[in-house]
């Protein structure tokens, strides 16, 4: 009765697991707060401040260019993690591992409901910022495109590594998705360049691959054009982010089979 | 014949305290297998490196000629999975669930097979119910529909009648034989209820401390263990358990 594929990469398998997604999205309020309430919120609290505070539009074109930004890292990390967890919440992880399903398919199916969380979250917040504040959200210019393509991928690799440290610690995990994306919005540069950070702190904050993508488009803000070393580094550093956290996915999973981890979540 | 299952000097330990300590054991096509022991026998930690969940320290598992780990994506396919402990996904409607997993086993017409499932189990009036508000009867049926709906040739079972009622344990019961006679699934169980394994299965695996002591017939294993019954023979081994750890 089954066909003989399920030996391969699945897509019917990766749909089937965006649509169960979907569903959970679908029925479970919060997630809906968090995909179209807190992203209207955040546009407006910090394009106020732009227009509050600033002189000219270049503040508030900063501010908001910002959060659009950070909401590619912010929407795609809770996806995968809180996707993630969901399976734990609802004691489904068992019921998974005896599926013909793949690892590699599991977190394809949790990137593309990323990606649809983030069209709908960007597609809001230019929606708000061109509406209410006359914000044109492209104003950056082409810088925005690879600056995103980065944070995507950074986003990614951030949400591999809660769904690690959920298969070590379970639903109190969840604190991780959540605590990730606090540390790194101060950290990033997101509104500001690195200088503005005390001493101590702005040797982390250029360790971080997320940096350089949003010094590259406040560079484009400014008329400064695209600024490719950059955007490469960012790149670099992101690619090898994602890479890293996929090998620490697949090493958590390995001591969960080995140490019996699946017990604490049936 | 070739086995279905086969897993050979199972060892497991958690923390140094083997769990698991060698267990040996072999399930043909169509045939009615049951773990049985004491709690902390080593029933579940087995069935979960059967599964590929858990992995063994020694010892090599082969489902339908594939290995594991290596090829546990392949095995899944002939493996169907249910246990009376096992919530489904919470937020999706009975109907949605089922068809979740017959897409993630790629079944053919998935649609159908669920119709099929759900009507053999009688469960209908459940198809539009949120598996979140399941009873633990319900719960159990639907499980069972789940670990059948792709036609597994082997169908493992945790407790699966276990805080039933007994005309729920009665169904799913016969529920069991059922599917093993018309679609000549193996079944390979576990359970505390010695009737239940006296009826519905044909050969018995007894554990004890992670060690198989008898595996056969349930009227054999219980008469070479001395005892009139299976359940006769729990009780003593049970008993004797007790006495181990004080």
């Amino acid at each position: 009765m089954t066909s003989s594929a399920a030996a391969s990469f699945s897509w019917r398998r990766v749909w089937a697991i965006v649509r169960r997604q979907g569903l959970v999205q679908y029925r479970n309020p919060g997630m809906w707060f968090l995909l179209l309430v807190l992203p209207v919120v955040d546009v407006v609290l910090f394009s106020s401040i732009g227009v509050a505070y600033g002189t000219g539009d270049g503040p508030v074109r900063l501010l908001f260019t910002g959060i659009l930004l950070f909401h590619l890292v912010w929407q795609l990390t809770l996806a995968g993690s809180l996707g993630f967890l969901e399976e734990v919440w609802s004691r489904n992880v068992l019921n998974l591992l005896t599926t013909p399903v793949r690892e590699i398919e599991y977190a394809a199916a949790l990137g593309v409901v990323g990606l649809l969380r983030t069209l709908v979250a960007v597609g809001l917040i230019s929606g708000v910022g061109g509406g209410l504040y006359a914000i044109d959200p492209s104003s950056a210019g082409w810088v925005l495109a690879p600056a995103a393509a980065v944070l995507l991928v950074f986003g990614w690799a951030v949400a591999l590594l809660v769904v690690g440290l959920t298969l070590q610690y379970g639903d109190s995990a969840e604190v991780f998705s959540w605590g990730t994306l606090v540390l790194l919005m101060p950290l990033s540069g997101v509104f500001y360049p690195v200088e503005a950070l005390p001493g101590g702190l702005q040797a982390i904050a250029r360790a971080i691959p997320l940096t350089r993508a949003f010094d590259a488009t406040r560079i484009g803000l400014e008329g400064g054009g695209i600024a490719a070393g950059d955007l490469l580094v960012a790149a670099l550093g992101s690619t090898v982010a994602v890479g890293l956290a996929f090998w620490f996915v697949l090493r958590q999973l390995r001591r969960f089979r080995q140490l019996g981890w699946v017990t604490r979540f049936t | 014949m070739t086995p279905l299952l086969l897993a050979e000097g199972l060892v497991k330990s958690f923390d140094g305290v083997r769990a698991v300590n060698g267990v040996t054991l072999h399930v043909h096509p169509r045939e009615r297998v049951a773990i049985v022991g004491p709690n902390g026998a080593g029933k579940t930690t087995t069935l979960l490196m059967v599964l590929g969940a858990i992995e063994a320290d020694e010892g090599r598992v082969h489902i339908a000629g594939h290995e594991l780990p290596a090829q546990r994506h392949q095995a899944m396919r002939s493996v169907g999975f249910a246990a009376g402990y096992l919530p489904l996904p919470d937020r999706l409607k009975v109907a949605e669930a089922l068809r979740f997993f017959a897409d993630l086993s790629e079944v053919d017409e998935p649609g159908a097979a669920v119709d099929t499932v759900i009507g053999e189990l009688d469960i209908r009036h459940l198809r539009d119910k949120l598996c979140m508000h399941l009873s633990s009867g319900q719960r159990t049926l639907v499980g069972i529909a789940k670990a059948t709906l792709h036609r597994p040739r082997l169908l493992i079972l945790d407790e699966p009648t276990a805080s039933l009622d007994p005309d729920i344990a009665f169904r799913v019961r016969d529920r069991l034989a059922r599917i093993n006679e018309e679609h000549h699934t193996a079944l390979l169980l576990t359970s505390h209820d010695m009737r239940e394994v006296e009826t519905l299965t044909e050969r018995v695996v007894f554990l004890r401390a992670g060690r198989v002591i008898a595996d056969g017939p349930p009227a054999k294993v219980a008469a070479d263990g001395g005892q009139a019954s299976l359940e006769a023979l729990f009780l003593a081994e049970a008993a004797r358990h007790r006495a181990e750890q004080l």
